[in-house]
């Protein structure tokens, strides 16, 4: 019966073809480490906001009367309407905790090299993507800290030369964060998923044009990659389950951790509160913000940091696979860039006083100066390991696979 | 292992940056249990209710929650079950006694920094200044005259007493702020009992179809 059913459909649509190229005998590297499990996470992150944030837009209202008690009605009389919630609002920081950590990944096994570079770039759409939707949901609970942090985020885009003003009030639809504002950001939210759904189609059609990377940094001899099914499927489940833990831990136990004091009192455009700080998500991107001291210049500053991962692909000038596995250079770099990142955003936490604005600069400073010294770092590391011989492991996956061929994919057979 | 260290560590940086404790609040364990609410819904319902309101809860969930039917009929008089507890002052007498209308209460255990610590640490906190006048250490602008009448005292046994009410007082309104925290909590245990099991199966099982791997 199965069989004659799917018979039928193969007819007409090819899906046993299209589940046997990418799932059952798509070529998958056997040496994966759990870091390559976050990709995975970050597609199911995306559905269970996706799935959550339905069910509450049927109860949510966006109305500057209405929003915050409809909140309050989804948290105390709908039936679990506070799980929906808590599971939306920890997804939020869920995601970005996911796709920082994916990030994170092909930072240090510089993956977004040669072919894999337009997945590092819709990679990086899905980010802003995601940023943006995360900034306009966060306004939705019309609590202090969601008025205040729209009204200075849209503040900042009256930067713009020329059209400042017009920009900013063409975002808010009205002078200053209102109900025109509160129903087009719930409008996009609502949208905005969607399109982070075309895109991720798009990451994953190049994804399985490309193969997956591995910390090898070469693509691997055809004995070394295995079908995606069972192998990867289960490793992924696993994964997940060990997500599911931690992300439950703080649904059901610590759900205020991702929830501000000041966003459980309603939006009052009269008092601002005492120190408006964004979410955790932003705050080394907000950190870069306020140490330049020109507003004009921090918010250029802000968009080239997000921006600026871009180069990468071409700023990382080695012919050296692997990337922070095979490279000491590299790998020292990685790390002080992570630990710069951490900085910023403990700066960005706190109110800019005394030493935490020196503090602030030099660590915007250290975070775009990696990006700019990285060419020459990259090109005197190749040189520097080259002389000191390059390390037996990687010359013997160089001997198996010759660098020429290195980029080069062959499916299981 | 260092891997994991790694992860560890950036779990720890993510959960410890907002959970910066504000100096010197006074700690309080909330109770959850039905007497003690029941008796600061009792403070709550005849002391703070004329003048603050609990908009977000109506009479009948005080009665689920379980306290006793003939006292809610007394707060509510004649108002229906599912009214929501308003304030016994009218706003314009509050703006015109206090300069600002009263905030409501429904949220207020998690609508500050340290939640209910704060609101317990904020209860006792009244003083006598040297003009004869009550201030308070944690919101020295506040317009909430010193309601358990703190200020001054010091018997410890009655300090002692005012201390039990404040953390009756602070539960109820933790209660109010979270209504289902209590059912959160139970069904976060089994949540996490059969996560623990279902992910404790797909790593055997994960092991199992890794192996035929091996063999090949």
């Amino acid at each position: 019966m199965v069989s004659r059913v799917l018979g039928w459909i193969d007819q007409r649509f090819p899906l046993t073809p299209f589940i046997k190229h990418e799932l059952t005998d798509y070529p998958t590297p056997r040496n994966l480490s759990y870091w390559w499990n976050f990709g995975f996470l970050a597609g199911f992150v995306l559905v269970l906001q996706l799935a959550t944030g339905i069910f509450l837009a049927m109860y949510y209202k966006p109305d500057v009367n209405l929003a915050f008690d409809s909140v309050q009605h989804i948290m105390r009389d709908i039936n679990y309407g506070w799980l929906l919630r808590y599971i939306h609002s920890t997804g939020a920081s869920a995601f970005f905790v996911v796709i920082y950590v994916h990030m994170a990944r092909t930072l240090y096994y510089a993956s977004y090299h040669k072919p894999r570079e337009l997945m590092w770039w819709t990679g990086q759409v899905l980010m802003l993507l995601i940023m943006a939707t995360a900034f306009m949901g966060y306004l939705l609970p019309w609590g202090q800290m969601s008025y205040w942090g729209a009204q200075v985020i849209t503040n900042l885009f009256g930067v713009t030369p020329f059209f400042g003003d017009q920009i900013v009030l063409w975002l808010r639809g009205d002078f200053s964060v209102g109900d025109a504002t509160l129903t087009r950001f719930f409008a996009l939210h609502y949208l905005f998923p969607f399109l982070i759904f075309g895109v991720v189609g798009i990451h994953l059609v190049a994804l399985h044009t490309v193969k997956s990377s591995n910390p090898s940094g070469i693509s691997l001899a055809d004995k070394d990659n295995i079908p995606f099914h069972p192998y990867f499927t289960i490793k992924d489940l696993f994964g997940l389950g060990i997500y599911l833990i931690i992300f439950c831990t703080f649904v059901f136990f610590v759900p205020g951790t991702f929830i501000e004091a000041a966003n459980n009192i309603p939006a009052n455009p009269l008092v601002t509160p005492a120190h408006i700080e964004p979410e955790w998500y932003f705050l080394p991107f907000y950190a870069i913000l306020r140490s330049i001291p020109d507003m004009l210049g921090g918010v250029v500053a802000m968009a080239l940091s997000v921006l600026i991962f871009a180069i990468l692909p071409f700023a990382d000038r080695t012919s050296i696979p692997g990337g922070a596995h095979y490279r000491p250079v590299y790998r020292a770099v990685f790390y002080v860039f992570i630990a710069d990142v951490f900085l910023l955003g403990y700066v960005g936490s706190q109110p800019p006083t005394g030493y935490l604005v020196p503090t602030g600069q030099v660590a915007t400073f250290i975070y775009f100066a990696t990006f700019f010294l990285l060419p020459f770092i990259s090109r005197w590391e190749e040189r520097w390991m080259r002389t000191r011989g390059l390390p037996s492991e990687l010359i013997a996956l160089f001997e198996k696979r010759p660098p020429r061929e290195k980029y080069q994919h062959k499916g299981v057979k | 292992m260092k891997r994991w260290s790694i992860f560890a560590l950036c779990w720890l940086a993510c959960s410890s940056a907002w959970s910066e404790t504000e100096t010197a609040l006074n700690k309080v364990e909330v109770g959850t249990d039905l007497p003690t609410l029941e008796r600061g819904a009792e403070t709550v319902m005849t002391v703070c209710v004329g003048c603050h309101s609990l908009k977000y809860i109506r009479f009948r969930e005080l009665a689920k929650l379980g306290i006793a039917k003939d006292k809610v009929d007394t707060w509510r008089g004649s108002n229906p079950m599912g009214t929501a507890i308003a304030s016994q002052m009218p706003t314009d007498a509050a703006v015109a006694s206090f300069g600002k209308a009263p905030p409501d209460l429904s949220l207020i255990a998690k609508a500050r920094e340290g939640e209910a610590n704060y609101i317990y640490s904020y209860l006792l906190g009244y003083y006598t200044t040297p003009e004869g006048t009550t201030g308070n250490h944690y919101f020295p602008t506040t317009k909430m005259p010193d309601i358990l009448a703190v200020a001054g005292v010091t018997d410890p046994a009655q300090h002692a007493q005012l201390e039990q009410k404040a953390r009756e007082v602070t539960s109820f309104l933790a209660w109010a702020a979270d209504p289902h925290a209590q059912e959160r909590k139970a069904l976060g245990y089994y949540v996490i009992g059969y996560l623990l099991i279902f992910t404790t199966m797909l790593y055997f099982l994960k092991g199992k179809i890794w192996a035929r791997l091996d063999k090949a």
